[in-house]
Formats: C-alpha cells, structure tokens, sequence
C-alpha cells in the first residue's frame, strides 16, 4: 500500500501551511518595521510576530460570558483555514500554482472575504459593545470594498479571457506590466487590499481610539493568534494576488520577493501617509469613488478588447 | 425586559479605555454610529491636594500644588506662588518674575506639541503623533537643562525662582526655539492642508462665539470659537505689561481652528520669550519670605496652556494655608465636549474629546454638597464634624 504524499505536502509545506505562516509572519514584520521606520520609530524585531505568535498559543483563552463557545472557539479556526486554503491557488514564489480549476478566482477572493467574515460574526457572537460596534464596522467595510477589489482583479482576467488564476497569471508573464496600462485597476486594487486587510488608514473597524480592538476585543490566547496569523497570511496572499496580476507576473522566486517586497513598501508608505478614516468616508469613498473607478477600467478594458481583437 | 421601549445602546469610555490617558468615565448612547446623548463622570484620582495643602506650611504647598497637573505644573507652582506672595505682601524681583514667565511659555510649548500628538493619535495619524513628539524633545531637553527636570521642573520658590538664566541656557534655548519654529511651520501646514487629516477635524466640535460663551470655554478652545479671552491681557500678570502677547483667535470654532490656534500660540510664546530674554532685568533671584503670612484671602489667576487656571488662599495669619481652592481648566471646558457629540458620529467622540485638551486628574475636586441649609460661608472642615456629607 501506497500512500501519496505530494498533496500532503503541498498543503502542509509548500505553497500552503507552513510556508505561508512563515510567510505572513515575515511579511508582517517588514510591515510594521517599514510604517515604524516612516513614523520615526524603532520597531520591531524579526522575530517579534513569531514570539507573539507564540505567546498568545501559550496563553489560557478566556472564553467571555454570553458567547456561544461553539462558534468562539471555531471561527478563528475557519478564518485560518480559509486563507490557507486560498494559497493553494496563488502561484506562491512565482511556481504554479497548486491546484488550479476553471473560476478559482472568485473562490480565492471568496476565502480571502471569509476572513473577514469570520472576524465580524466573531464580533457578533460577543455581548461586548466595542465587538459590536467594531463587528457592524467590520461588516459595513467588507460591502464597500469587496465589489471594486473583485472588479479591479477582474480587468486582467478579462483581457485573459479567464477566471482561473494560473492562466491569467500566464497572459501577463512577459508582457508589459498591466499596472502601466490598467492604473486605474492597480491603483483600486492596491486600496482594496488595505481595505480588506484594514490596515490604516482603512483601520476604522479596529480604531483603539474608539472601539478599543473592536470585534476582537473578547479574544485573547489561541483564538487572537489564530486571527492574526489569518490577518498576516492575507497580507502575502492579496499582496501575491495582485503583483501577479499587475506587476507583469511572477515568473520566479527572485522576482516574487522582489515584486511582492516592493509592493509591501507601497502598502507600508500608505499607511503611514494618512489619518483614519470614520468608516462612513471609507464606505463613502468606495462606493462614490472606488467602485466608479473600477467600473471606468472594465468599460476600457472590455471597450479595448472589442476594438483590437 | 419590557420590549416595549427601545434599547439604550450605550457605550462606556472609560474608566479604563484607550482613549484615555486619565481615568474618567463616559457614558455616550448611540444609535448606529449616531451619538444621541453624553454624559461624563470624574472623581477617579481625586488625591485630597487641596486638604493636604492646609496641612502643609506655605512652603511645602508649594511643592505639593506643583504637583496638580504634571503638565503645567509650573502653571500651578507660579500661580499659587504669585497668590501667597501677594497676601504675604512681598512681590517676586524682576529677573525672577521674567525667568518664571520664560518658563511659563517653554511650558506652554511643550504642553501644545503634547497636545498635537495626543489629538493626532485620536485621529488615527500616527506619523504627526511621532513627529510632534519627536520635536517635543527639544524643549523637554531645554526645560531639563534648565531646571534638571522635564516636568515638575520646581523651579519657583515663594519670593522668586530658584535658577538663574545664564549665557549657556539663554543660546539652547534660542537655538531651540529656531529650530522648533520650523517644525511648527511645518505642523502648521499639515493641520491646514493634509486632506485625509481636514476630513476629521474640519466643522467637527464646533461652537460659535455665544456657545463659547454659554458653556463657559476658556483657553484656546473658547479662542478658536472667536472668543477674545486671555489672562495674560486681560489682567497682567509677571512680566506680561511689559513683555505683551497678542490673543490668538479663529472664528471657525471646529477641531481645526482649535489646532491652528494652539500653533499659532506657539510662535507668540518663541516670540515672547526672546523679547523677555532680550530684555532680562538684572538683580536678585529671591527675596526672604515670611514664615507666617498674614490673616487674609486672595484670588490668583493666570493663563495655563489650558486656560484661566484660578486658586484662592486663605490664610489666618499661621504658618499654614487655612484653604487653597484650585479650578484648572479642564472643567470649563467639559460641557462643551457633552453639548458637541449629541449628533455626532462615535468616530468623532475621541477627536471632540482630545479636542479640548482634557486633563482629567487635574481637575478632580471634592465637592462638599450641604443639604442641611446651612450657608456654605465660612466653612472650615477641620472645626467642622467629621460626618459631612461628601461627593
């Protein structure tokens, strides 16, 4: 008797489980020490996430009055085992991706989303007031910023002719960066990603300010690691997602680092640019702006592809 | 659990919250984001300052009121200073009252560029937080090496001031104060012009010159509504008819004209305190301070960064104060943050709050309320019973 172990790999090495937490963990201290160095701080250490990462696991999770312990105790694990799955259709280092299917886009952008699905419902679930309020703001910005993020990673499956990621992610290699040509979707895209990962100034779902750490103010211990682990995978994900759509592919390990790091100075440069935003400007903003802008690039792209082919 | 009436949703800010530096409780009820009506309970650090002060003779007062606000703690040292002196009947020398008056608006600065920070962290705008205390540095380094300390720096003395201001500070300061300027050119251009910043604090909190008025706003808040109001003019006092300021105001009255205002004070007190350190009377540093002062009341009242900060003293003539009674700010400006959230969104809470530059502990008084209809004239708690009702 036989047993194949490739797809226990795949999912447990490489290009899902381990690799991609170790992944977010790095990813999420270039990020905090690139918006420390910009706001003249230290930051962190390398091996700061990992270490709070660790702590939290080893911590006793206070399951509060009120909850249904069921859901507690399952959503953060939903919530990590959604985006690690999403990484499986990601051509993670820039190697193809691990599995791949006819329409795994709307899957991928659909896992990605049940993070913050997860992340609202686990609001919800409390009695406390800051997850509430923060679960409602969670929610409101997950409607706002969803359909022009999908729109703005449609524009180049258009021109592909695919929803599936591998093949889109192939027309462009080698090709002029669609950043170039589809700016307006790059830009959407970029934003979206910020708004999806609720980075500032897209952080009004978690403002300590108001909310204190909004929906996830009653987690503590495994629970909290679990969602920030979730949190950092997402980073590499969305990030990976949309330099191989409009950074011109990634066509190996090298130009993954170079063209994902690249990308993660952007996110980290905007985030240290701008103050918080109410969460009626954001959903503002994208309806009003961000969704018209990304409907202005698909009318191009589908008007271009008319003309020229 | 009737069902029938709508559910109160209400959100709590504090005691505990990290919105607040201080302990301070807010109770804001809210529909959907919608603040629909605030209230506001303090009392969580009152320290007794006030009793402790009547058991401490004139000189150890000092040191312990100096300790109200660990902001403008030179605000509270000199204006307890300033009152004492003038019921003993002896007036500080001149350089002394120039050198506390320096002090006054280093001390100024400092709490102004706290307060950008403090405002900018409510807002979400971590970058100005970090700048502006970055730059803050400067004159925390100048305070410090004038007085050895960064707060409480205990500089006055009754009668005077304890350091003199010699060449070598008198260069660190001016070449600090050079360097700060250009940092708040700076600051003054981002409060002004950076959009995503506007958007959270143009028309937010805002009151008109009556409302100002009405709420009883002093400081800079009351200022950014148009209010004309600054003890430093009004009623002189220091160096202040010699070495004058001009009142700063705005007629906007939002969170913005509150950090224009707050700026713009501050290149007035780099101004003011170059023409005082141009100007520097010579002479002695102290003159001798009784040990008793004689029987009498006084009110004192200057300008802290925060506003007309007011204490009364009495004395009957011991080596003790019989009474100091101390009103900062702080508590002329809350209503105006209660009357300016109904109608707001929650987001906003915090900014509106930051906005007036609370400083809860200060402010945190025994009030002895007397339902027996007994005029409150004359009361000295020490003949008093001990049984007095307290709130």
């Amino acid at each position: 008797m036989s047993i194949d172990i490739a797809p226990i790999l795949k999912m447990l090495v490489f290009p899902g489980g381990l690799t991609l937490l170790a992944l977010g963990l790095l990813y999420e201290y270039i990020d905090r020490k690139l918006v420390a160095r910009f706001q003249n701080r230290v930051g962190p250490r390398v091996l700061q996430p990992l270490a709070d990462t660790i702590k939290l696991l080893a911590k006793e999770e206070v399951i509060p009055q009120g909850v249904i312990p069921l859901f507690f105790v399952s959503l953060p694990v939903v919530a990590l085992a959604g985006v690690l799955t999403a990484g499986l259709y990601i051509p993670m280092a820039g190697l193809a991706p691990a599995y791949s299917l006819p329409g795994d886009l709307i899957i991928t952008v659909f896992l990605l989303g049940l993070l913050t699905l997860c992340i609202g419902l686990a609001g919800a679930n409390t009695a406390d007031r800051f997850s509430l309020v923060g679960a409602t703001r969670t929610l409101t910005q997950l409607f706002s910023y969803e359909a022009p993020f999908l729109l703005a990673l449609l524009c180049p499956a258009i021109l592909a002719d695919s929803w599936q990621i591998s093949v889109v992610h192939r027309s462009v290699l080698g090709h002029v960066w669609m950043a170039l040509p589809m700016a307006i979707g790059f830009f959407v895209a970029v934003i979206g990603l910020m708004g999806k990962l609720e980075l500032a100034p897209f952080d009004a779902p978690e403002a300590e300010s108001e909310i204190v750490a909004g929906a996830l103010t009653e987690y503590s211990g495994r629970g909290l690691a679990l969602f920030r682990l979730g949190k950092d995978v997402a980073l590499v994900l969305g990030i990976t997602l949309v330099a191989a759509f409009y950074l011109g592919g990634l066509a190996n390990p090298l130009e993954f680092l170079l063209k994902t790091l690249g990308l993660l100075v952007l996110v980290a440069a905007l985030q240290a640019l701008f103050a918080r935003l109410r969460i009626d400007q954001t959903v503002g903003l994208w309806w009003r702006i961000g969704a018209l802008l990304a409907l202005v690039q698909l009318l191009i792209v589908v008007l271009l592809k008319g003309v020229i082919l | 659990m009737t069902g029938v009436q709508k559910e109160k949703f209400i959100i709590p800010i504090g005691p505990q919250h990290p919105a607040l530096k201080e302990p301070a409780h807010f109770e804001f009820t809210v529909d959907g984001e919608m603040v629909t009506s605030a209230s506001v309970r303090f009392g969580y650090v009152h320290r007794g300052l006030e009793k402790g002060a009547e058991n401490r003779n004139w000189a150890q007062a000092l040191y312990l009121l100096e300790r109200v606000c660990g902001i403008c703690s030179h605000a509270h040292s000199t204006v307890y200073a300033l009152g004492v002196e003038r019921l003993a009947g002896v007036s500080a020398p001149p350089r002394a009252q120039a050198i506390r008056q320096i002090l006054l608006e280093l001390e100024r600065i400092h709490s102004h560029m706290l307060w950008v920070g403090v405002a900018a962290h409510e807002a979400g705008f971590e970058t100005l937080f970090m700048y502006s205390w970055r730059d803050r540095e400067t004159v925390m380094d100048i305070l410090e090496s004038f007085t050895g300390n960064r707060v409480n720096y205990s500089a006055n003395t009754l009668g005077g001031v304890k350091y003199d201001l010699g060449p070598q500070q008198s260069d660190s300061i001016l070449r600090g104060l050079d360097s700060l300027e250009k940092r708040l050119h700076y600051y003054l251009k981002v409060v002004t012009n950076d959009e995503s910043f506007l958007r959270r604090t143009r028309g937010l909190g805002t009151m008109t010159v009556e409302q100002a008025d009405a709420l009883g706003a002093i400081g800079p808040t009351a200022r950014a509504s148009g209010v004309t109001r600054d003890l430093r003019v009004d009623s002189p006092y220091l160096m202040y008819a010699d070495f004058p300021i001009h009142v700063i105001t705005d007629t906007a009255g939002d969170l913005q004209a509150r950090f224009v205002v707050r700026i713009k004070e501050l290149f007035e007190s780099a101004r003011n305190i170059r023409t005082a350190m141009e100007h520097l009377p010579e002479g002695e540093l102290a003159v001798r301070f009784p040990r008793k002062v004689r029987a009498g009341e006084v009110v004192s009242r200057i300008e802290a960064p925060r506003g007309g900060l007011f204490y009364f003293i009495k004395s009957d003539g011991g080596e003790n104060p019989v009474r100091v009674k101390v009103r900062t700010p702080s508590l002329r400006n809350f209503m105006s943050v209660l009357v300016g959230s109904v109608g707001r969104q929650l987001a906003d809470v915090p900014m509106i709050l930051s906005g007036i530059d609370p400083c809860f502990s200060c402010n945190d008084r025994a009030v002895i309320v007397r339902r027996d209809g007994v005029p409150a004239t004359e009361f000295n708690p020490r003949k008093e019973s001990a049984s007095q009702s307290k709130s």
